[in-house]
């Protein structure tokens, strides 16, 4: 038990600060392998600490899909939604989850088989990966690479590979138009985005993702005794706004659902699947959600950070932030056309994003 | 051949219109014109007909449009008779609906042949379709003369007389052919062939559109209606006319707008059979068939915003939200939410609902907050931005064009055709209220939407001023119902063709009596079935998300095309 308190403390102290033990440290002190884990320990630890962030980030998913969004839609559009199972309906999850995966898997003829299987895994898995890298607080991170926010970008994109493959594999047409609309789309609005992400860099210095939550900790100005952090949302909005923007169309939600778009191409890349691949589509379409919503957190909300209650609570509260966001939005904006959504990633989003980047290069070179 | 002298007063009146007085029509101006194409003449209730020969229609309908002015063709209705096939086509004018003509083609009984009216009216397509899919008249020159609501495997004509209704349908399974099957693939071109529907979220019900993509753009689209066909005039045609009909028009157009339905068949009915309506049952009427449109365009602008923003949204809820409020007050004074019943001939079926005053304010309540629910729409949608760069300048629909096409209701009104039945050939007690016909200018998706959101509030203004006429009315006047004989038989072989203003248009019935207590044909003129026609205008060349957009706009019901 001592040594459990100890844990506890140590990863309490290091919250926010660069050098938070990591969370496989932290498993591997908890379950006595010593301060030098050999090779085999420290699989064993990261392990459990994928796990267990693994299983944060489903248990969310979970709340999300099922019960959350229905509640969040409700809200917005004049309605009660799920109300008759369990308290606040909460047990229509388990309901939910029981219905999907007892549900046939429909295989249509002509599928593309090994692609039609690996699209919901990778949709799904690209998303979890990204966490992997995600500074969470109270010393709650898997790995805190020196290319952390690289690696991540680099594996959310790896959804668009998912997209595309869904897509093409379903051999379904109404399949073919949602993966080449999603392809069009991430590709408009990934380098927005990455480049928008580059002008927080800039500031930062690091790519490290906890040396950026660290640096956003000192107080940008004190009004009154309250003082507000330097997070990279107060320093720099607009490169805040554009990302929001560009974040929408990342994980395709209104104005940018365009690759599902129901009313269009009934459900896009997602049509032909059923039963547990739908599930895992699903799933991904979630995680990516609340991926972005880390991402967002941990490079323009400061992270962990905040008064009062421990850091993975706060850090937790920024990413349904973030996804009340996405509902809302979902709630009350039109979708533009396919054309109109492209036209708006290269022609503006594209424009300022680099006129941001440029901007702050200046600036950040005329202070330091 | 034709009675009298055919003087020739052709090219007296150089550039106006032939056949137009201050009384009305004049048919023997129109004659006239016509000369040596009429070989008979009939009265029909609504207007005079003139008989032609089969191979001579479009010379005659080409005359009637362009130098009398006839630029509207309501309908095609066909019928077998003992000795020959006929259609009749319903003219009218734009500019005023009351000025009607028709044009009867009887075909002979071993080749029922007949020109096709298409060149003249392109709304004559799908018209002379169905005419050949139920009746079974060929017509000449058609450009695509095929079934239109059965099946392309069904034997038979069901609606001519020698029609075995209980010959088994056989199709082989080789014969009737998957779509999917006979996949349109060229390997020359880059186009896509693609079915949207009969399943799919944006064909608000069973429509299936062949579709031709190019990328994402629409080379060519084609609907395909039927699915829906439930023999409404058929049925209509084996009830009798005082009570067995009445139930059935609650089901062409669902949406709730069952009064609107109900009024025309009442309307063809009572005007048939020559019965009076008393004013304190139109007044009602009015009001339920205000009540009906209101909750037909709500309907309208949610499941438009619906397919425009993709989702069911809060603009979607909120105009079902509302449409309740309506349907509840609808349910209180009919007893149904959807399938009303109410209308009866020469009357409605009972009063208000007592008592009289809570209900008055019930209405009341709804209208006073009518104006911050409309504004409400305005605000999430019309003054969107995101909304506008979707909806305007795209389902363009050019006024002549629409016209061509026999459109009417909101998508002509969008189109800026200043055409409204309530107005221009009134009935009810539209004429003593004060109201406002709305046009827009626009053409496009976003002007059908605010005519829309616009007739709305014009409704309201109606529904406003007949709750003030009823609660001042005398209670010794109130007469729901005027004196019908029990059986009610119009006189044989009286034709008469009415419509009304739907929610989506004219909604008109052809009814042919032979006597007896039944109509010997019965024919639904539905206004969504001609404003579909107009969907591969404004369709074709767009992206696919602006043709689901177009479909939506105008608003149709497949409950309606397909009868």
């Amino acid at each position: 038990m001592g040594a459990f308190e100890t844990v506890v403390l140590q990863s309490g102290s290091g919250s926010g600060s660069a050098e938070g033990a990591p969370l496989t440290d932290t498993i591997g002190g908890l379950l006595g392998f010593g301060s030098n884990m050999g090779p085999g320990e420290t699989l064993v630890a990261a392990f459990i600490g994928a796990f267990f962030i693994g299983n944060l980030m489903l248990a969310m998913t979970g709340v999300a899909g099922p019960w959350a969004k229905r509640k969040i839609t409700a809200a917005f559009t004049d309605r009660i939604a799920v109300n008759r199972v369990g308290p606040f309906g909460l047990l229509i999850i388990v309901a939910d989850a029981v219905r999907l995966l007892s549900k046939e898997l429909v295989v249509p003829d002509g599928v593309d088989r090994p692609a039609w299987d690996i699209a919901p895994i990778l949709m799904a898995g690209s998303a979890m990966l990204g966490f992997a890298v995600i500074p969470m607080g109270n010393g709650i991170q898997l790995a805190d690479p020196e290319t952390g926010l690289v690696y991540v970008f680099a594996v959310s994109s790896l959804a668009s590979l998912g997209l595309v493959t869904a897509g093409y594999a379903s051999n379904n047409k109404y399949s073919l138009l949602g993966g080449l609309r999603s392809i069009a789309q991430n590709i408009a609005y990934e380098i927005p985005l990455v480049v928008t992400a580059a002008s927080v860099v800039i500031f930062a210095g690091t790519l490290r993702l906890s040396e950026i939550v660290a640096a956003q900790t000192e107080p940008l100005i004190t009004i009154v005794g309250v003082s507000i952090p330097s997070w990279y949302a107060f320093v720099n909005p607009f490169a805040f706004v554009l990302f929001m923007a560009a974040n929408l169309a990342e994980v395709g939600r209104n104005p940018f659902d365009i690759p599902e778009a129901p009313t269009e191409i009934v459900a896009g890349y997602q049509t032909e699947y059923s039963s547990v691949y739908f599930v895992l589509m699903y799933l991904g379409e979630f995680l990516h959600i609340f991926l972005g919503g880390a991402i967002i957190a941990t490079i323009f909300l400061g992270g962990p950070a905040g008064p009062v209650l421990p850091g993975i609570i706060w850090f937790i509260i920024k990413i349904w932030a973030v996804f009340l966001f996405t509902q809302w939005m979902r709630s009350a904006i039109p979708r533009v056309r396919i054309d109109q959504l492209i036209e708006i990633g290269w022609k503006g989003m594209l424009v300022l994003s680099f006129a941001n980047l440029v901007l702050t290069a200046v600036i950040v070179g005329l202070i330091a | 051949m034709s009675l009298e002298d055919p003087q020739d007063q052709r090219g007296a009146q150089e550039g106006e219109l032939v056949g137009v007085t201050d009384e009305g029509v004049d048919y023997d101006a129109l004659e006239a014109l016509l000369g040596d194409h009429v070989i008979g003449r009939e009265s029909h209730v609504n207007a005079e007909a003139f008989v032609i020969r089969p191979d001579e229609v479009q010379d005659v309908l080409f005359a009637l449009r362009d130098e009398a002015g006839f630029d509207h063709c309501s309908a095609v209705t066909a019928q077998e008779y003992e000795d020959r096939y006929e259609s009749i086509y319903h003219l009218k004018k734009y500019d005023d609906p009351t000025q009607e003509v028709g044009v009867v083609v009887p075909t002979s009984k071993r080749a029922p042949r007949s020109q096709s009216a298409e060149p003249v009216y392109r709304t004559a397509d799908w018209h002379e379709r169905e005419a050949y899919d139920l009746i079974g008249i060929d017509y000449d020159e058609h450009p695509d003369l095929r079934r239109i609501l059965l099946p392309e495997t069904w034997q038979g004509h069901p609606m001519g007389l020698d029609y075995n209704q209980d010959q088994p349908q056989v199709v082989t399974f080789e014969s009737h052919t998957n779509p999917l099957a006979e996949d349109q693939e060229d390997d020359e071109s880059d186009t896509m062939f693609i079915n949207i529907g009969p399943h799919h979220p944006a064909t608000h019900g069973v429509l299936h559109l062949k579709t031709v993509l190019d990328g994402e753009q629409v080379a060519d689209v084609k609907p395909d209606i039927g699915y829906l066909h439930r023999c409404e005039e058929q049925m209509a045609q084996s009830g009798k006319y005082r009570k067995e009909i009445m139930p059935y028009p609650d089901r062409w157009d669902y949406s709730s707008a069952g009064i609107l339905n109900e009024w025309s068949y009442a309307r063809a009915a009572e005007d048939l059979a020559d019965l009076e309506v008393p004013e304190y049952a139109q007044v009602i009427r009015t009001m339920a068939a205000e009540l009906s449109r209101m909750a037909g365009h709500m309907l309208a602008v949610g499941t438009f915003a619906l397919d425009v923003y993709g989702d069911f949204t809060a603009i979607f809820q909120y105009a079902f939200r509302d449409r309740e409020k309506i349907l509840n007050l609808l349910e209180d004074l009919t007893g149904q939410r959807l399938m009303f019943n109410y209308l009866r001939l020469g009357g409605v079926a009972w009063d208000l609902p007592e008592p009289r005053e809570e209900y008055f304010d019930k209405i009341r309540d709804f209208l006073d907050e009518l104006p911050a629910t409309v504004e409400e729409y305005h605000n999430l949608l019309s003054s969107n931005e995101i909304f506008q760069i979707r909806c305007v300048d795209t389902g363009v629909l050019e006024p002549d064009v629409a016209k061509s096409h026999g459109a009417t209701g909101p998508v002509a009104r969008g189109s800026g055709i200043d055409y409204d039945l309530r107005r221009d050939d009134p009935y009810g007690y539209y004429p003593e209220l004060d109201w406002n016909v709305i046009t827009e200018d626009g053409c496009d998706n976003y002007a059908r939407v605010l005519c829309r959101l616009q007739e709305v509030e014009q409704s309201a203004r109606i529904i406003e001023q007949c709750v003030d006429l009823l609660a001042e009315w005398p209670e010794e006047d109130r007469e729901i119902q005027s004196n019908v004989p029990r059986t009610l038989r119009p006189d044989e072989d009286a034709e008469i063709y009415r419509a009304v203003e739907a929610a989506k248009g004219e909604l008109g019935i052809y009814i042919r009596s032979d006597g007896t207590d039944k109509p010997a044909r019965f024919k639904i003129r539905s206004p969504c079935f001609s404003n579909l026609q107009t969907l591969p205008e404004m369709a074709e060349g767009e992206y696919v998300p602006d043709m689901v957009a177009s479909l939506g706009s105008l608003d149709i019901i497949l409950g309606e095309v397909d009868r």
